[in-house]
């Protein structure tokens, strides 16, 4: 009867070795982040005063390597800036953190839709396949103002876009 | 001792170098890496202020006694009870402590621009700053009916009031203007925003055309200057009109003028 008990033992610690083994990298990824931070980690309470988000960062910005990245934050009860102009038919990057609450910034006429969490950064690529004005409201309700939050997606087409100077940030001001 | 037996196995060890080796190509991609812009645009900072949880209680610890003695500095231009004469300046009385803590230390830091503001918030301390808050903030809004003095008088209801009453309790969904209402009360506040039952109406008005020109620019992360820029002059106006008549401190709907 001994032996049998030393035998679950045995068993039950062989497993909790193997079940560290296949913890241990994710364990270390959290010890990481917890020393140097993850890239999509925020303090939704400093947005304005350093780091991506920014008000002078936000908007969309063209990358050295051609790829075009719009930057958002989304608040009760508006997306900043509230609108953005991209090119047709062109990969496009959302990078989205919320201020204060959960919402969901989702382009109407299409399947895209990112949930926003605040102290988080929610990353989508999206290619729009005609140009227009795409209205984006908000899809996870956010208090008294959510029926009434929502901002545009400028696209236009490709000649008509013109690629902003790396400091640059384009807003709605487009011609 | 079979656990001792199977820690030392090799063939185990291999097992669980293997499973590691499986975690690492997961632990990788489970966070792309930042591909930043190379160059970022020179910062600007709306204001120095975030609503963390020290800054709260900083702003909310004043003593409303000490406030009231520095208060009649105040008094010649925000008035003694805190309404106004001048109507480019704003009434103070209810305003929200932390409202009146932001706005002064943005006077101090120059994020908000004022000649006279700015020269008075210097010349104040932090702590000040919280003693006037809660002095203000215990001041009753709405001013004694009974009172013939320069109070904002209720306005008669004008289609001219239809606009900014749609505005203030509906907001304009298609044009992505969010109700007043939902942020400056009554219906629910949003940190930092101030309450503007009773508020001077030209001041409300010259505030919004600041906002849309970007002159005013210390609200954190542009809430302000998003929806002034989408409103149109006559809704400014009317906005004005609206909040300069008292009718900003009224239960929802009452507003609504009757056809």
């Amino acid at each position: 009867m001994r032996c049998r008990k030393l035998k679950i033992v045995g068993v039950a610690l062989a497993l909790t070795f193997v079940w560290f083994c296949i913890r241990f990298p994710y364990e270390m990824l959290a010890v990481a982040e917890k020393i140097f931070g993850s890239p999509n980690q925020v303090d939704p309470l400093t947005l304005h005063l350093h780091g991506e988000f920014v008000e002078s960062n936000l908007g969309t910005a063209v990358e050295p390597d051609g790829s075009v990245t719009v930057r958002l934050i989304a608040q009760q009860f508006n997306f900043v800036p509230e609108c953005v102009v991209v090119p047709e038919g062109t990969r496009v990057r959302f990078r989205l953190t919320s201020a204060d609450f959960v919402h969901r910034f989702s382009i109407s006429g299409t399947d895209h839709s990112l949930e926003v969490v605040p102290g988080h950064v929610s990353e989508s690529q999206f290619q729009f396949a005609k140009a227009g004005q795409y209205k984006t409201p908000c899809h996870e309700f956010c208090g008294a103002g959510h029926y009434d939050m929502r901002s545009r997606v400028l696209v236009v087409t490709r000649d008509r876009f013109v690629n902003p100077k790396p400091q640059e940030r384009l807003g709605c001001a487009f011609p | 001792m079979l656990f001792l037996r199977a820690l030392a196995g090799v063939g185990r060890i291999r097992l669980s170098a293997a499973l590691l080796a499986v975690g690492i190509p997961f632990m990788v991609s489970g966070n792309p890496p930042l591909r930043s812009s190379s160059a970022q645009p020179p910062l600007h900072t709306p204001s120095q202020i975030a609503w963390t949880e020290q800054t709260i209680s900083a702003a909310s610890s004043g003593d409303a006694v000490r406030g009231l003695v520095i208060a009649r500095r105040c008094a010649r231009c925000h008035g003694a009870e805190g309404f106004s004469s001048d109507p480019l300046v704003p009434n103070l009385a209810g305003m929200e402590t932390l409202t009146m803590w932001k706005q002064m230390n943005d006077f101090r830091d120059g994020k908000r621009k004022s000649a006279i503001m700015s020269i008075i918030a210097a010349d104040l301390a932090v702590k000040d700053y919280a003693d006037l808050a809660a002095y203000y903030a215990m001041l009753p809004t709405y001013p004694d009916p009974f009172d013939t003095r320069s109070f904002p008088q209720l306005a008669p209801a004008s289609t001219h009031m239809a606009v900014a009453a749609r505005l203030v309790e509906g907001g304009d969904g298609p044009r992505g203007i969010p109700p007043c209402q939902a942020c400056h009360g009554p219906i629910s506040h949003k940190i930092g925003a101030p309450s503007l039952a009773a508020q001077n109406s030209n001041y409300i008005q010259e505030e919004l055309e600041e906002f849309a020109s970007g002159h005013r620019a210390n609200d954190i992360n542009m809430p302000m200057r998003t929806i002034a820029s989408l409103l149109t002059d006559d809704e400014k106006q009317a906005l004005g009109a609206y909040y300069g008549s008292g009718l900003g401190s009224l239960p929802v709907g009452a507003s609504v003028p009757a056809k």
